[in-house]
């Protein structure tokens, strides 16, 4: 079991005060001339160590719970079969468009809340995945780390068809990514889910790095690339021998991605049926167990001990309304 | 002392004295209700010489008219000072009973009885405790000191030594208490005190007998200090009630072959009823 500690220790200094209701009663009590003329009662003697019990549990459990207890978290080791994975999920502007290139209107769909559809049906259909989601635009944000808490994963996905802003800067992104990962879990499987509706510029010494980190964390790369219609592909060749990576970014990142040494495919897709098409191929790759170690939060117990103080006082204040002396107004002294 | 009205008592058997008084008693005398003869050698009284009698004796015996004595008696009041008589209820109990004593110390001084208070606890009070005198000052003033005196004692064990204190004379015993006495003092003084007249006054409050209902109540013992919690309900009220009825056929049973009924005195003494049931035969 895990260990109990308390926020203020102090507290329980005062604990021996719990003791005094042993020591006297709660009610005040009425002078007869002998106990022999009141008869014993098994009910009453219950009721009278209740209310000793009470008494002490009142002044114990509110110091208790003044002491402000609780369990210390822990790191549970558990089992998943898949593995992890981090979607990076573009949020430039272009992304609030449908895949025509259009504003979207009626019954279509822009490419986020696509994206969002199907990536959701994709966490669900693969539960004991860890997946951590992370978005880029301009700046790469974290948006949850790796986990199985699928709820936390769906928030997070519901939220990315927010209209998004901005430019598409991948290789910040990529590198955010990259980071979540833990390097001591090098021999799971892993892998990067880019989903972006285009590509930006790399420039050269941020090559290097990525390669680089590619290299070091061994994930492997999905890029689900969401092509508008009519825009260049990731193969389209250009007319030109001489095209330069502003030209043809898309190509070009492709090329990078090729050249980076680690598993990687790419999946044009234009439309929503291709886009699922392209997961189900993910998914069918990425299937190996997984053991990862989840820290779980620490648990306080002071509610709890407040409960128990409350009920217990409770208990004492009805005694205290119900409490009769003999005679009409309290009767004897 | 306004307000008192005489309390009247009429002793039972017979009282040996040396006092001629107001009481029948089994000493003999020359005047007074007419009792039997006896030859004049036993009883040489010439004033009484009964002439008929002695006329009609064929061997010429003399005979002398004999009559009851009337004497005066020895009334003590025993009284409890245990801690049960300073129960203040609806009555101040140690109140009713000094006054009761004090009631007692006017009307058998003025009859011309004498008047004596044994107050006890664990053991018998020297301080104010009289013997029986004649004089009302001095009988009302031992009834002032005991009146001065608070009830605090954890026992009411000194009866017996007030009983022994008595002597063997027969008198009129008042024995003033509540009676919340265990089982076997009860028979104990009951005991010591057969050979007097004893005229059980209990003092009971009406508090005593009437539990409430419903409620919690703290109970706390005046002479043990024992503590008991009680969840009133009507069962717990009826067995309450049933128990103190038990207690007084108790101690009627007790008193029945030792001493005259118990008589019960329940808030505030009323001397006229009290007379009523003392001069009962």
């Amino acid at each position: 079991m895990n260990a109990l500690g308390f926020d203020h220790i102090e507290a329980l200094f005062l604990a021996p005060l719990a003791l005094i209701p042993l020591l006297r009663s709660v009610l005040r009590e009425t002078t007869i001339p002998s106990l022999l003329s009141a008869p014993a009662d098994s009910l009453s003697a219950v009721a009278r160590g209740c209310l000793k019990l009470g008494g002490v549990i009142a002044i114990g459990a509110s110091l208790l719970g003044a002491a402000g207890p609780y369990v210390a978290g822990t790191e549970a080791e558990r089992f998943a079969e898949g593995a992890q994975i981090v979607m990076l999920i573009d949020r430039s502007g272009s992304m609030n468009e449908t895949l025509a290139g259009r504003t979207p209107s009626g019954s279509e769909e822009s490419k986020a809340a696509a994206a969002k559809r199907i990536l959701k049906r994709f966490v669900e259909a693969r539960r004991h995945d860890l997946i951590g989601v992370a978005a880029f635009s301009t700046a790469p944000m974290l948006v949850t780390p790796i986990t199985d808490h699928i709820d936390a994963t769906e928030a997070a996905i519901d939220a990315i068809d927010r209209p998004g802003l901005d430019y598409t800067n991948i290789a910040r992104g990529l590198a955010m990514a990259l980071s979540m990962f833990k390097t001591s879990e090098a021999d799971l499987s892993r892998a990067v889910l880019l989903i972006s509706d285009g590509a930006g510029v790399i420039d050269p010494k941020q090559r290097d790095d990525l390669k680089a980190e590619f290299r070091k964390t061994n994930v492997s790369l999905y890029w689900l690339f969401l092509r508008t219609e009519g825009s260049r592909g990731i193969s389209d060749q250009s007319a030109g021998d001489d095209e330069s990576p502003q030209a043809a970014p898309e190509r070009h990142l492709d090329l990078f991605f090729r050249s980076l040494g680690v598993p990687y495919r790419a999946f044009e897709v234009e439309s929503a049926e291709a886009t699922e098409e392209a997961l189900k191929q993910i998914d069918r790759l990425e299937r190996h167990p997984v053991r990862y170690v989840e820290t779980m939060p620490r648990t306080d117990l002071s509610a709890s001990a407040f409960a128990l103080a409350l009920v217990a006082t409770a208990l004492l204040i009805v005694a205290k309304l119900a409490e009769v002396g003999l005679g009409v107004n309290g009767g004897a002294r | 002392m306004n307000g008192i009205v005489d309390i009247l008592y009429r002793p039972r058997g017979r009282f040996a004295a040396n006092h001629v008084g107001a009481h029948v008693s089994s000493e003999v005398g020359g005047i007074g209700v007419f009792r039997d003869q006896a030859p004049f050698m036993r009883y040489p009284d010439a004033r009484r010489i009964d002439i008929r009698a002695t006329l009609r004796d064929p061997f010429g015996a003399t005979y002398v008219r004999r009559f009851e004595q009337r004497a005066s008696i020895d009334v003590y009041a025993l009284v409890d000072l245990s801690g049960s008589m300073g129960f203040v209820g609806a009555a101040n109990r140690f109140r009713v009973a000094v006054d009761l004593c004090a009631a007692l110390a006017y009307s058998v001084t003025r009859v011309g009885d004498r008047f004596g208070v044994f107050s006890y606890e664990g053991a018998l009070i020297d301080r104010s405790t009289i013997p029986a005198t004649r004089s009302r000052r001095a009988a009302l003033a031992a009834v002032e000191r005991l009146g001065a005196e608070t009830p605090r004692g954890s026992s009411a064990k000194g009866v017996l030594d007030a009983a022994a204190a008595l002597g063997a004379t027969r008198k009129l015993v008042f024995l003033i208490s509540d009676f919340r006495w265990p089982e076997p003092l009860l028979e104990q003084a009951f005991d010591a005190l057969s050979p007097h007249d004893v005229a059980p006054l209990v003092l009971i409050d009406s508090l005593e007998s009437a539990p409430p209902k419903w409620g919690v109540l703290a109970l706390r013992d005046s002479e043990s200090g024992g503590r008991r919690l009680l969840v009133m309900r009507p069962a717990l009220q009826r067995r309450w009630i049933e128990a103190e009825q038990a207690r007084r056929r108790n101690l009627a049973r007790l008193s029945s072959l030792r001493s005259r009924a118990p008589i019960y005195i329940e808030d505030s003494c009323d001397p006229v009823d009290l007379s009523i049931r003392l001069t009962a035969a």
